[in-house]
């Protein structure tokens, strides 16, 4: 899976002197909807750019890139697909370690 | 020290044209061990951009990310903080001391070059193009050859087989699927192709047919090693009957030379687990 829309973001924000924050799946157990390596760039603005699973967690990841790009604190965070969180029967079942920092220029 | 945006630009550059870089950043370590999270070192076959510390374990690091390329991983890995790899969640939970490094091979997409733009040709491209892959099409047949032809994103050629071939450019990264309207367009094409280092070379047609093009090739004087390294008949045995299944047995058969895997069944490791413990 070709990551270069990521990249691209991050250079151009580099370009303009403002700060990202990256979201990497480092780590799955079980059934995830994305597998190691994918990517999730956030910027300050709260867009972002490619994913890290659909709905999936992805909401809880988006928050914590928004804190980082706050505090700069590079930090992993789990994320437990197994429990159904709102009641709604999701499909994917595992558990993703995501680490997430914030990257300047 | 490189600064984050010389990693970004070299990032994209990696992505988009290559060589491909295996980006090793540090994600994680065990408390009391002194690293510095997020930093990132880009391995190239050549040379390092970046750095995570030095010392032994950078010469672990880039090591494990050169040899890390021509698999295309993309892993996190444990180490200890003296480079040693630590393999095995046990192993991992039982260390003194970890530190946690992704390594991800960045490179520009796969190129499926496709020889006949036949209904199989279609189909392979058609499923290539799904998976991310830089889909070319070669045919000398105009109505096989042209843009109309193919619902997908596709440098669709049109011209003389052995003249398009010896110009396209091909790499450890390039992706053959020889599936034209003949055994003697394939036997040329693989004439062309056998030696130049592609990632895959697959030549469709029957166990007598594609043996007798095998033959005729060795005789011209190919080296057998080069020859053995042909997929030839093409494709997964999955059954496939139509040009789609096909399609699909070839690409998990490309799947399979880019990613490694058993090519067996999921379920059969769940038996053989199940066999073994009762």
């Amino acid at each position: 899976m070709p990551q270069d829309e990521v990249y691209e973001a991050m250079s151009s924000a580099f370009d303009q002197g403002a700060p990202v924050a990256l979201a990497t799946v480092a780590q799955t157990l079980g059934s995830t909807p994305r597998k190691t390596g994918a990517k999730m760039l956030v910027r300050e603005d709260g867009t972002f750019v490619g994913t890290i699973g659909g709905g999936c967690g992805e909401a809880e990841v988006w928050q914590e890139a928004m804190d980082a790009l706050e505090d700069g604190d590079a930090r992993m965070v789990t994320v437990d697909l197994t429990e159904p969180v709102d009641g709604e029967d999701k499909i994917c079942g595992g558990i993703m370690r995501i680490f997430v920092e914030k990257l300047e220029a | 020290m490189a600064n984050p945006a010389e990693i970004a630009r070299a990032l994209l550059v990696a992505a988009r044209e290559g060589p491909a870089v295996a980006s090793c950043t540090v994600m994680g370590a065990t408390d009391g061990v002194e690293v510095a999270l997020g930093a990132k070192m880009l391995v190239y076959e050549d040379r390092n951009l970046g750095e995570i510390g030095g010392g032994p374990l950078e010469a672990a690091v880039t090591d494990f990310g050169r040899r890390a390329i021509p698999k295309h991983l993309v892993q996190t890995c444990a180490f200890t903080p003296d480079g040693e790899l630590v393999e095995g969640r046990r192993a991992i939970e039982a260390a003194d001391a970890i530190v946690e490094i992704l390594v991800e091979v960045v490179e520009p997409a796969a190129t499926l070059l496709v020889v006949g733009g036949g209904h199989v040709g279609l189909a392979v491209g058609q499923l290539g193009a799904m998976l991310g892959m830089e889909v070319a099409i070669i045919d000398d047949r105009e109505d096989y050859a042209n843009e109309d032809r193919f619902p997908y994103e596709a440098n669709v050629i049109c011209g003389d087989f052995g003249e398009e071939l010896e110009r396209f450019p091909i790499t450890a990264n390039t992706y053959i699927v020889l599936v034209s309207r003949g055994h003697k367009v394939d036997e040329l094409a693989l004439r062309s192709v056998a030696e130049r280092g592609a990632g895959y070379v697959g030549m469709i047609g029957s166990k007598r047919r594609t043996r007798t093009v095998l033959q005729h090739l060795a005789e011209e004087g190919i080296e057998p090693q080069v020859l053995d390294k042909v997929f030839t008949p093409i494709g997964l045995d999955i059954g496939a009957e139509t040009p789609e299944e096909i399609a699909v047995s070839v690409l998990g058969e490309i799947i399979l030379v880019r990613r490694g895997g058993g090519a067996q069944p999921m379920s059969e490791h769940g038996r053989m687990l199940a066999s073994i413990r009762r």
